[in-house]
């Protein structure tokens, strides 16, 4: 059973308020969700719409189709949403929430109290005994979700969408959150950052952890210098990151390419929204994947993850740090405003032991850009010995002293470069779900697992055999990783949140896959699991 | 202790030189393992000053010395940080970065070579070239109005603003340690001639203008208008010396570590999301 929602109003009306509340009080009820939303670049007027799926099972996609339920803040919400209502559905009017603010000042003398009160509705529609609301609810607010319980009452909805409690013990994270947790146990002890829908968020957590623990967020005057403060943290000892969208990043390039030259070990989160330009601030899209590719002029070793769920996301993110220290690359994360701003239950055990950086110790003979047998020169930060440490941007010497030695040239720039075949000795394998037999194979990477997931999951209990393979690393992309899965004899499908198909062409670059079709979306939403299932039924039937 | 010299990248008579040895010396005076020292610089001819004076050092790219000075005394506060490079460099490309580095009220020092000009790039106009000078990109002379970055730093509330000369390696040397060990955003700005690409302001030109301050000024009105002399008469020495403003406070991170208690904590955050 699962009973879908959507909550729809003007920004600055409390939709948000509704959504995190009601989330916050799912997950204390043990109950299955999913939520995401679809916002305006605006902070007061415009609409806004939050969609949240509860269920008896996992879920981590929204399940499109009709919904189940409506609630209208505003007026628009009835031309919008209201014609997607399914038959028996509950349509809660503007007029009845303007009830529910009535009641809310009367009762409570707070209209903010509504926000709660609409939360009572919903637990009271989804079965929650009173009993449990009340304690379920935050202290403070058990009047509140109880008048709530009360106007379902009265209204008959108690009851119309049981959905029973099966989540058991959980954590639950929004990507963002997910990202920056990550970061902090993969050891990350600095941040700098410029504001920047869909990444801002990031910012916000790690510097709300920074508040308690030794970590530390600077607000820098633009990307550039976020970054080129990065590295020199990450220079100066410590394990440091930056978090920014397309445009910031475009801001940053140089100094990726900084990143390359002087071997400083950086993970830096790239949160996608539509380009180009500004684009549309607040919606998705994976349209950066060949901007990171290839960011950063002249040639160096890289390593970009995707992750699709929540945990995956914290297991990549903490392991960035790990790898960029060993091999003192780059490592990007790719994410995107729709998984930034989904809310998911995370199955997974998360590990909370801290990552730490390696603090060695070497003599005044030591040199940053020494030649090695493993193309890998030995890391240390100035300070902790008599050693010097001297990075350059310039070509340089083992030393770290600017030449213009031919010689040393090729050899410091194969040590950049041949660092990737050591990565591809690392490469995180795609995650397959389904039949090895199945006929059609599923691409995709980052956000739309979960979606495709299901999706397939669908077709293929109607008789339609697709199988997925999801890439949470997207590069390198190695040989090892389709392997054992007898691709030349399958039909390949890509679905991309992008007009471009640019995962399409990566496989196709590195690996010389060619997918059949593409089923691509770029008009700033994510897809849903009814739209894409429609969409792939279309193609494989 | 003294690095070997090494082939340099300057040409001949260039007021580097004169810089490269003080500061050497300075670096090695001050009270500090040169282990402990950092200098950041950028791209130009002044900014490969680094490579010659035997500290640890981030030479990184144009415009961007001074964000990487600021990380690096953010992540490690024990280490004495020198941020380096020519006046294109930081009051050009890095502009933005000069402006709200001092904001930031750290405990670094800012050394400018500035020669007036792009001398790595041959010649162009600088945000301190003067107005009418001719250069390749300016065959008519320069338009501009130029930065004057003593009052720019002042105004900006940096606590120690200086010039210096390469014509006077002592009294250059003394204004560069002083810089070093004042605890506060300080900047050197030196007045460097550059042979090659800069004919007007030359060694000769600074020696029949420039004249000592006895004392660095306190008042921040008065050091502005001292700031603002420039042409028959040139100040050097402390220009303005703010005792009393304090240096903020910076948490210490570096091998420190949250530990799993710490975690547990952190797993259960409320969301925030939408931004
Ligand atoms: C992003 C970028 N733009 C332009 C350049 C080319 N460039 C190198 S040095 C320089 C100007 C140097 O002037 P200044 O900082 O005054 O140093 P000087 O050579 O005069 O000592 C320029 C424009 C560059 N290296 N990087
Ligand atoms: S071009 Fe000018 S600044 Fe550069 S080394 Fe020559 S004299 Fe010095
Ligand atoms: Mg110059």
């Amino acid at each position: 059973m699962e009973m879908n929602i959507v909550i729809a109003g003007e920004a600055g009306q409390g939709a948000f308020s509704v959504e995190l509340e009601l989330t916050e009080t799912l997950s204390r009820l043990n109950t299955h969700f999913f939520a995401t939303k679809h916002y305006m670049s605006r902070v007061r007027g415009g609409h806004n719409y939050h969609m949240i799926r509860i269920a008896d099972h996992p879920v981590h996609a929204l399940r499109g189709g009709k919904w189940d339920m409506i609630v209208a803040l505003d007026g628009e919400t009835e031309r919008l949403h209201k014609p997607n209502l399914r038959e028996g559905g509950i349509y809660l009017s503007q007029e009845m929430a303007k009830e529910i603010g009535d009641a809310a000042k009367e009762a409570f003398g707070n209209i903010a109290a509504s926000n709660a009160i609409l939360v009572g509705i919903v637990l009271a529609v989804i079965g929650v005994s009173p009993e449990k609301v009340a304690e379920a609810a935050e202290p403070g607010k058990e009047e509140y979700l109880k008048k709530g319980v009360e106007f379902a009452a009265q209204w008959k909805l108690t009851g119309a969408f049981p959905v029973s409690a099966t989540a058991g013990e959980h954590r639950k994270f929004d990507g963002n959150q997910a990202l920056a947790l990550g970061a902090i146990l993969g050891g990350c002890q600095f941040m700098a950052g410029y504001p920047m829908t869909p990444a801002t968020s990031i910012m916000d957590y790690f510097s709300k952890a920074a508040a308690g623990l030794p970590i530390h967020f600077e607000q820098a005057e633009d990307e550039i210098a976020a970054i080129n403060m990065v590295l020199g943290a990450s220079y100066a000892g410590v394990r440091s990151m930056a978090a920014t969208s397309g445009g910031g990043f475009a801001l940053m390039q140089e100094a990726v390419s900084l990143a390359g030259m002087t071997e400083t070990p950086v993970v830096i989160a790239v949160s996608q929204r539509p380009g180009p330009a500004t684009g549309l601030p607040t919606r998705t899209e994976q349209a950066d994947l060949h901007f990171v590719l290839n960011a950063g002029h002249g040639e160096f070793s890289r390593i970009i993850f995707a992750p699709g769920a929540t945990g995956e996301m914290i297991a990549l993110t903490r392991k960035s740090f790990e790898l960029a220290d060993r091999y003192q690359i780059p490592v990007f994360i790719l994410t995107d405003q729709y998984f930034a701003d989904s809310v998911q239950i995370c199955e997974e055990e998360i590990p909370l032991d801290v990552g730490s950086r390696e603090y060695r110790e070497f003599d005044r003979t030591y040199k940053r850009y020494q030649l090695t047998d493993d193309g890998i020169s030995p890391l240390t930060f100035p300070g902790l010995s008599e050693a010097l440490v001297k990075l350059d941007s310039d070509e340089h010497d083992e030393e770290g002293k600017i030449t213009e030695d031919q010689g040393l040239r090729i050899r410091m720039a194969d040590k950049r470069r041949n660092k990737i075949t050591l990565l591809r000795k690392e490469a995180v394998s795609p995650t397959f779900y389904g039949d090895l037999d199945a006929s059609s194979f599923l691409f995709c990477w980052g956000s739309t697992k979960h979606i495709v997931k299901e999706a397939a999951e669908r077709l293929s209990s109607e008789g339609i055999p697709a199988a997925v393979l999801h890439f949470g690393q997207v590069y390198p992309l190695t040989p090892e990783m389709v392997a054992p899965y007898r691709l030349e004899e399958k039909r390949l499908i890509g679905v991309e949140n992008n007009a471009g198909g640019q995962f399409a062409r990566l496989l196709k670059s590195e690996l010389g896959l060619a997918v059949d079709h593409s089923v691509l979306k770029y008009d700033g939403d994510c897809f849903t699991v009814e739209e894409l299932y429609q969409a792939l039924k279309g193609l494989l039937s | 202790m003294m690095e070997t010299k090494v082939d340099t990248a300057w040409c001949p008579g260039c007021g580097n030189f004169a810089i490269r040895d003080v500061l050497e010396k300075a670096l090695h005076e001050l009270p500090v393992p040169v282990s402990k020292i950092v200098l950041t610089s950028g791209i130009g001819q002044a900014a490969k000053m680094p490579h010659y004076v035997g500290v640890n050092y981030f030479n990184g790219l144009h415009g961007r010395s001074l964000p990487l000075a600021v990380g690096i005394k953010l992540a490690r506060p024990d280490l004495t940080v020198v941020a380096y490079s020519g006046d294109g460099c930081m009051y050009g490309e890095g502009g933005n970065h000069f402006i709200h580095t001092i904001g930031r009220r750290l405990d670094l020092t800012i050394l400018v070579s500035d020669n007036r000009v792009y001398a790595l790039t041959k010649g162009q106009s600088s945000p301190t070239t003067d107005p009418d000078v001719k250069n390749p990109l300016s065959p008519e002379g320069n338009r501009n109005i130029p930065l004057n970055p003593l009052a720019l730093a002042i105004t900006m509330g940096a606590p120690f603003v200086a010039r210096g000369f390469t014509g006077e390696k002592e009294h250059l040397k003394e204004l560069i340690k002083q810089a070093i060990l004042f605890k506060g955003t300080a900047l050197v700005d030196i007045l460097q001639p550059c042979v090659s690409f800069n004919k007007i302001n030359t060694y000769q030109w600074y020696k029949e203008r420039v004249f000592h301050l006895e004392n660095p000024l306190t008042d921040r009105y008065e050091a502005l208008k001292t700031a603002e002399l420039w042409g028959e008469k040139i100040p050097i020495g402390v220009i303005y010396r703010n005792e009393s403003a304090e240096c903020r406070q910076i948490k210490e991170i570096f091998r420190k570590q949250a530990t799993q208690e710490d975690m547990e904590c952190q797993v259960d955050m409320k969301c925030v999301m939408m931004r």
